[in-house]
């Protein structure tokens, strides 16, 4: 370190400032004293309670000063008493103190963490790092003193006051040591310089024997400062007050340069070399005539590079920040201290004007933004040079000065009698010092790295030595895709794929191969089964019951002539599984209901083998002669008490149904056996009986019994019911069982809920969670299959663990794939968070998608343009889709909560898919207006009488070809003469099977139609059925499923029904019922503005009138909607979108101009058309698109801004796809893009080429 | 200095000392510098998008000792507020979880903290904490927005019951944690495990479990991991997550709160996953322009 040699500087100044000087020294003691008798001092401490300041910390020490080395902890401060000063007690005792630099105090306070007495008193002190390899690792600290004494001194000794702290000492030199320096290489080399040109290097190790670095210098002359160059370690320079610096090179042992200024005034005080430029030194003059700081480079030693003047008397001390080189801090005798920037000569900080001299400036080598400063009246201050206020510590000083003086002088005195008369007055005036001009080195992030969504990591960094672009780029942010997943990735993946291709039974075989545990193997056979036919029967033989080998078990049980007359008993000896077989084996028959009678039907034959009638007096007599009467009722009764059952059933059989089952309850209710109770419940249909009292640890039985016998729609109830005992009754093996019989019913929620609850396990979370979603994934597509449905939002949990399922997934990077989880039906706040951010997050790739809706209150925030209540700060997440607050056009922030489907969706069709109520709502407009291709309003309902509940009802389903070719067949039964209608072009029906798949064993039911579902599945003679027994029901129901099946707490329900009475309503009610009621569902706004759309009870034709002052306009979101695969295939094409507005938009949009009109319904069609046909997802995405940009067409139309020779063309263009002539629409279309200008046409018309090329592939 | 992705992924924020914060659209890969914001008359320290529910807003601080709001309004980019009350340079800004509202805190070299909550009209309310670090205050991260004691979502329209915290650390070699009572800011926490400046903080994201969890990274290159199992937050316990051989300067939390990235002064980026059994360990370098997906180019710099 530098800048130790102020103390002879004191003593060579001329007479007028030497005076002056003893003034300081007089003072400093007078303020000594004066502190020594108020031991409590007055405000700084206090002060720095209330204000930001830059001074950090201060002491009352006439000391020198050393900083605690750079790689120390905690910072210390190392104090010895100065030489050569003396304060008012007179007294020469040395003492050396370690402080406590804390700033994590804001107190002004330093701790004093050792102190000892020395024998000299200190011209300069050093502390270094050597001995920092020892267990004592706080470094060394060297004292230079009068007559040549060196004393080295352990810090940690002085810092734990138990051993001698002094653990070297020599007197080598000749002098006072004034000239001090540790090697910052070598921790054991130390130089020291003194009088007559001496100068030592010191091997710590080797306290007693120095070295020199060369003959020395002459003339002799005192060394005022020696130091180590900051790059090349055996470099060192001694600077001389003469102003004269020598650079020796060690290995040479000789000085290799000389530098001094011609002018001969400088005057040599400090010195230091540049931290970083191992050639460049700075010098600083310590004469007033002079008061210069020199840079020095050596390659050009003739003359200093740049002087530094801004000081006004000579410069006492210097100090380079070994953190940033550009930081130089230089203090003077006209008292300030400055910091400058050297490659520039620019004051970038100065500290306020103080009253003292300051002799030792130093950066705190640890702490860069903090130095220390000793000034000649006795304190060492610690300040920021971050700025800071000076108010109280200046007001302080100014205080105790004058108190000190005893109003000897002008209170003020002090400033006045400073040489330098320019120094302002800035006591008691609030000093506020704004920081470094320059950003300091050690604040500027030269590195960095963020997270971001979708697991991209943004870092940016310094360019890579070996980069090339370096100078033109120095800085370059990367963003990373971070992916830590990869089993889960690659599982997803797998996934992923079996769920597009749908080929999930090989996916299912391959999990049940890999399977490490029986439990998953097990959950991986039922969940493959569940998406077999005939799952039932497969689910059973899983459980171990297989109806072939019962066959043959009995078959042989039989040939071996075991006497077949008590059949019941003898199956309740052996035992109960034998039973349930047999019972199993019974209903291969079919009918459930029957099941019971014809197994004892079949035992009657046996049992008679000649005819003998008793007419005793005995029980049989009696029996006899009450079935001679005919009395039944009296025969079984007989039987009973003679426990002869099975003649008493037989018996009860012929006396009717009642009697029947009246025997059956009272036989149960004698025979109490194990297998009574089964057989009981069985032959009474008591499922639930079963459920609730089976011991648990038979579970399987009781779920087979369930497979074989129960209904479709209590056999889900039913299989939960028995998961919900196993997993609240049973201990974990059991809950993993009632896993399985979650399956069974097809319950993703519960299934969900028990594993989560379940399945506590080691792997990492993700796994996990890939663990349980392919399950799910599986499970619900097999529901769907099942049903033919969507199936519903999912619950709470379900869409706790799928959320974090595709967040997971977004982490990894993979957006879309996390996208095609989730389902927009969800109202799961987190799942449409993540939905809304995924979206947005895909960019562009999605662009043909609608923005869900924005799932968060927007605020407005910033100076007002429009006042809203919501653009208040610190709003609570509400969940309100339809805020009231300022709308930001930027941001799609429609509201409807029925977000459109995503592309993810369409390619995974029927997972999740969204609910299609707003389908229900737009439907009638696409259905309604087939060919009325002139007039949109009106042909909106002009269509609608004859059949708006058809369509109503279809719209939903139709999700998928293979719906409308349902509509044929159903058409004409449910609705008569319209029927087939509206469906004159359909080109393709894929299959026109119907596509039931309710289970073998159930009545086909009307919710078990699922349009959507599998073509192949089932018979199509199912379908008459239901149509014929109740043509209406039978329509809406299989329609609506894709809400509510088997879900009906599902809250979009209410719509489905609605669509009944239109049935028998006529038809304007009915246009109005299917308008407002799915909107009713989309909560608030809608409910309330549609009342003032829809109200119009006009007949049908009469929307327009009601409508004119509503916004005509497209509402893109519900246009989109309607197309993006659920609008019907066959529904025409027109009309659909004037309707749309479903009162999301209130900015009212001009009509397209009437004779413009065509062009929207011809293109429009043609999208309709096309998107009938059309199965693979990505033309699908294409057309939904195509429909959006439209829009823009549209809007143009409506502004008018197009030119006319491309409304020719669009018209011409419209002409050619009336005439299904693609080609020539091309034709036209290249040459309205060729003679019109890009921006005008560059947003509809890429469009209508690819909708044009579609349509010719397609053949529509 | 700083490089921000705002909520969805799709922008960067940059910026830099040559006094601009520019904003690129890097959709799909591409970049495109969609706005240079030019008001700081200094290098600017950190960029910070707030929730989208705000608008497009982008909070700037800068060696200027100003804060500036940014906000988006039909394509173009605006000073919305500018905050001037920090003495020295403003370190760090973070957006509060927008659940709290629009709160933004920053962090200062006078070694305040002050937080801006934005009460509507274009009207902001400043707080300050005066001496929250000595010598300075390099980084504030927030809690994210728990309720103590429920992870189930409150019946809508009734204001959860949140208690808002928020951490920071300082040249002070401090980690604290602060806790807002009746409106007033005070520190809860002192975290005390670091031997030199602490440069950054970062508060993981809440993953639905009960743990706190904070990552704080110094000058003397140790990387901790705070963590805090009980409710009221009074427990914190460090864990040191690695030891680097220079300056860590950066810390952040992937989204789902499992990977930190830390960056040092060596250049490097490394990403750190906590094991099943608690450890911490390094599971990859990031090698910069390396299948990474882009590299945005920024200007160059410009010192003063």
């Amino acid at each position: 370190m530098t800048g130790g040699a102020s103390r002879a500087a004191v003593f060579r100044l001329p007479a007028a400032t030497v005076v002056r000087a003893v003034l300081r020294k007089a003072s400093g003691a007078g303020r000594a004293s004066s502190a020594q008798s108020s031991p409590v001092r007055p405000s700084p401490v206090q002060s720095s309670q209330r204000a930001w300041k830059m001074k950090l910390k201060e002491i009352e020490r006439t000391a020198v000063q050393a900083w605690s080395p750079a790689n120390h902890h905690p910072i210390y401060l190392a104090t010895g008493t100065s030489a050569q000063q003396l304060d008012a007690s007179f007294s020469t005792n040395a003492t050396l103190e370690i402080f406590e630099v804390d700033f994590r105090d804001p107190s002004l306070d330093m701790k004093q963490k050792g102190t000892l007495t020395a024998s000299n008193r200190f011209h300069k002190l050093v502390w270094g790092n050597f001995g920092n390899g020892s267990p004592e690792p706080s470094g060394v600290i060297i004292g230079g003193g009068d007559n040549g004494v060196l004393t080295m001194y352990s810090a940690h000794h002085i810092l734990t006051s138990k051993s001698e702290p002094v653990i070297g000492q020599t007197e080598k030199h000749s002098g006072p040591v004034r000239a001090l320096d540790f090697n910052p290489f070598q921790s054991n080399l130390l130089a020291s310089g003194a009088n007559d040109s001496e100068i030592f290097i010191w091997d710590l190790n080797n306290f007693s024997v120095p070295m020199t670095p060369g003959t020395k210098s002459q003339p002799h002359e005192d060394i005022s400062v020696v130091s180590w160059n900051r790059q090349v370690q055996h470099i060192l320079s001694s600077a001389h007050p003469s102003g004269k610096a020598v650079v020796w090179d060690l290995r040479k042992n000789e000085p290799i340069i000389k530098v001094s200024d011609h002018s001969n005034r400088m005057h040599c005080s400090g010195m230091a070399w540049h931290p970083e430029v191992a050639t460049q030194l700075v010098l600083s003059s310590e004469d007033d005539r002079l008061p210069v700081i020199q840079i020095w480079d050596l390659r050009f030693a003739t003359s200093p590079l740049s002087q530094l003047e801004k000081h006004t008397r000579g410069v006492l001390s210097l100090s380079w920040c070994q953190a940033d080189p550009e930081l130089l801090l230089s203090s003077a005798k006209d008292n300030r201290i400055l910091c400058w920037n050297p490659s520039v000569g620019e004051v970038v900080y100065e500290l306020p004007i103080r009253s003292q001299w300051c002799f030792d400036v130093q950066w705190c080598p640890r702490n860069p933004s903090v130095f220390s400063a000793a000034t000649f009246d006795g304190w060492i201050n610690i300040y920021s040079v971050m700025g800071g206020n000076l108010e109280a510590q200046q007001k302080t000083q100014a205080d105790k000065i004058s108190s000190s003086f005893n109003s000897l002088l002008d209170p003020f005195g002090t400033g006045q009698i400073l040489p330098p008369l320019q120094v302002p007055e800035q006591v008691a005036q609030t000093t506020s010092i704004p920081p470094l001009k320059k950003p300091p080195k050690w604040i500027r992030r030269p590195v960095g790295v963020s997270f971001a969504f979708g697991g991209k990591l943004i870092s940016f960094g310094l360019a890579k030595a070996g980069q090339q672009m370096q100078q033109a780029h120095p800085h370059q942010v990367f963003i990373s895709q971070v992916t830590t997943e990869t089993e889960f990735l690659l599982r997803s993946r797998e996934l992923q794929m079996a769920l597009q291709s749908g080929n999930l039974l090989d996916y299912c075989q391959g999990k049940i191969q890999t399977a490490k545990l029986p439990f998953d193997e097990n959950l991986w056979n039922f969940l493959k089964v569940n998406l077999e036919q005939d799952s039932r029967t497969k689910l059973l033989r899983l459980l171990g019951y297989s109806k072939e080998e019962l066959q043959k078990k009995i078959a042989s049980c039989l040939s071996n002539g075991i006497p077949d007359k008590q059949p019941l008993p003898e199956a309740d000896e052996t035992s109960a599984a034998q039973a349930d077989q047999l019972l199993i084996n019974s209903s291969d028959d079919g009918a459930a209901v029957s099941t019971s009678s014809t197994f004892f039907d079949s035992l009657i034959p046996q049992n008679m083998s000649t005819l003998e009638i008793p007419v005793t007096e005995d029980t049989d007599g009696l029996i006899s002669q009450a079935l001679l009467l005919g009395n039944f009722e009296g025969a079984v009764e007989l039987c009973m008490r003679a426990e002869r059952f099975a003649d008493a059933i037989i018996l009860a059989i012929a006396g009717g149904e009642n009697l029947l089952k009246e025997t059956q309850k009272r036989y149960f209710a004698k025979r109490q056996t194990k297998l009574s109770l089964l057989l009981s419940s069985i032959v009474q249909q008591n499922w639930q009986d079963i459920v609730r009292t089976c011991d648990l640890q038979s579970w399987k039985e009781a779920l087979a019994i369930l497979l074989t016998y129960s209904k479709h729609e209590d056999y889900t109830q039913l299989c939960d019911m028995l998961g919900a005992r196993l997993e609240s009754e049973g201990d974990a093996a059991l809950c993993s069982d009632a896993c399985l019989c979650y399956i069974s019913s097809g319950n993703v929620e519960r299934l969900v809920e028990c594993w989560v609850k379940n399945h506590e396990t080691s792997s990492p979370l993700a796994l996990q969670v890939q663990d349980l979603i392919e399950k799910v994934m599986v499970l619900s597509r097999s529901v769907e299959m099942l049903q033919g449905t969507a199936g519903p939002a999912p619950g709470p949990v379900l869409a706790e663990q799928i959320t974090q399922y595709a967040s997971l997934l977004a982490s990894q990077g993979c957006l879309a794939a996390a996208m095609s989880y989730l389902p927009s039906s969800s109202k799961e706040l987190p799942m449409e968070q993540l939905r809304d951010r995924l979206f947005h997050a895909q960019g562009e790739n999605v662009g043909d998608q609608q923005p869900p809706p924005f799932p968060y209150t927007r605020v407005n925030v910033g100076v007002i343009k429009h006042t809203s209540p919501a653009a208040k700060g610190g709003c609570a997440p509400e969940r309100t889709a339809h805020k009231t607050g300022p709308r930001h056009p930027e941001k799609p922030n429609y509201q409807s909560p029925f977000a459109p489907s995503a592309p993810p969706q369409s390619s995974v069709p029927s997972l999740f898919t969204p609910q299609p109520v707003p389908a229900m709502s737009g439907t009638p407009h696409h259905v309604a207006s087939p060919q009325a291709a002139t007039g949109p309003q009106t042909g909106v309902y002009s269509r609608g009488p004859p059949y708006p509940q058809y369509n109503l009802g279809l719209a939903p389903a139709t999700i998928a070809g293979p719906a409308v070719s349902q509509s044929q067949p159903f058409g004409p039964v449910g609705l008569g003469p319209v029927g087939a209608a509206p469906f004159p072009s359909q080109p393709s029906l894929p299959g026109q099977s119907m596509p039931v798949t309710s289970p073998s064993v159930q009545p086909p039911k009307p919710a078990l139609f699922n349009p959507a579902s599998v073509p192949s599945s089932q018979p199509p003679a199912a379908c008459p059925l239901p149509m014929g027994s109740q043509p209406p029901m039978g329509f809406t129901l299989p329609f609506n499923s894709p809400m509510n099946i088997g879900y009906p707490q599902g809250g979009p329900g209410a719509p489905s029904t609605q669509p009944l009475p239109a049935a028998s309503i006529p038809p304007p009610p009915t246009a109005q019922e299917s308008w407002t009621d799915p909107s009713a569902v989309r909560g608030g706004l809608q409910k309330k503005k549609l009342p003032e759309k829809f109200t119009s009870p006009a007949p049908i034709t009469a929307p327009v009138m009601s409508l004119p002052a509503e916004p005509q306009g497209i509402n893109p979101q519900l246009s989109r909607l309607q197309e993006s695969g659920q609008s019907p295939p066959g529904a025409p094409k027109e009309g659909s979108l004037q309707y749309h507005q479903l009162p999301v938009e209130r900015v009212k949009k001009k009509e397209v101009p009437p004779e413009h009109q065509p062009l929207k319904i011809t293109y429009e069609g043609l999208v309709q058309r096309c998107s009938a046909v059309a199965t693979d997802p990505k033309t699908r995405r294409k057309l939904e698109d195509a429909l959006q940009r439209l829009d823009c067409l549209y809007e143009k139309l409506r502004e008018q801004t197009l030119s006319p020779t491309i409304l020719m063309g669009l018209h011409e263009i419209a002409h050619c796809i009336e005439a299904r002539n693609y080609q020539q629409g091309l034709l036209v279309h290249t040459q309205v893009v060729s003679s019109s200008s890009f921006s005008e046409v560059s947003g509809f018309m890429p469009i209508l080429k690819v909708l044009m090329t579609i349509a010719g592939k397609l053949n529509v | 200095h700083d490089a921000q992705m705002d909520y969805y992924g799709t922008r960067l924020a940059t910026c830099s000392s040559d006094r601009s914060v520019k904003i690129f659209d890097v959709r799909n890969g591409g970049q495109i510098l969609i706005a240079d914001l030019r008001g700081h008359e200094g290098p600017v320290w950190q960029v910070a998008w707030a929730h989208p529910m705000y608008g497009n807003i982008l909070a700037s601080c800068s060696y200027d000792r100003k804060v500036i709001i940014w906000k988006e309004e039909n394509g173009t980019w605006e000073k919305t507020y500018e905050y001037t009350g920090h003495d020295s340079s403003v370190n760090s800004v973070c957006w509060a979880p927008h659940d709290y509202g629009l709160i933004l805190a920053c962090g200062s070299s006078d070694g305040a903290i002050s937080l801006l909550s934005y009460t509507g009209d274009g009207q902001w309310e400043v707080k300050k904490i005066s001496n929250a670090h000595t010598i300075g205050c390099n980084a504030v991260s927030w809690a994210p927005a728990v309720v103590p004691g429920s992870l189930i979502e409150q019946p809508s329209g009734q204001k959860p019951n949140y208690i808002k915290r928020f951490v920071s650390g300082g040249c002070d070699n401090l980690v604290k944690i602060w806790k807002e009572e009746d409106g007033q800011w005070k520190e809860e926490q002192k975290l005390e495990a670091h031997s030199d400046w602490v440069r950054d903080v970062a508060w993981a994201p809440s993953i639905g479990l009960p743990t706190s969890t904070i990552a704080s990274c110094s000058q003397d290159g140790r990387v901790f991991i705070w963590t805090c199992d009980d409710a009221s937050g009074n427990s914190w316990s460090p864990k040191l997550l690695h030891k680097f051989s220079d300056v860590v300067w950066h810390v952040s939390w992937s989204i789902t709160a499992n990977i930190l990235a830390v960056s040092g002064g060596d250049n490097k980026v490394t990403l750190w996953k906590e094991s099943v059994d608690g450890l911490w360990a390094c599971i990859s370098d990031v090698n910069k322009g390396q299948g990474g997906v882009s590299a945005v180019t920024e200007g160059q710099q410009n010192e003063q």
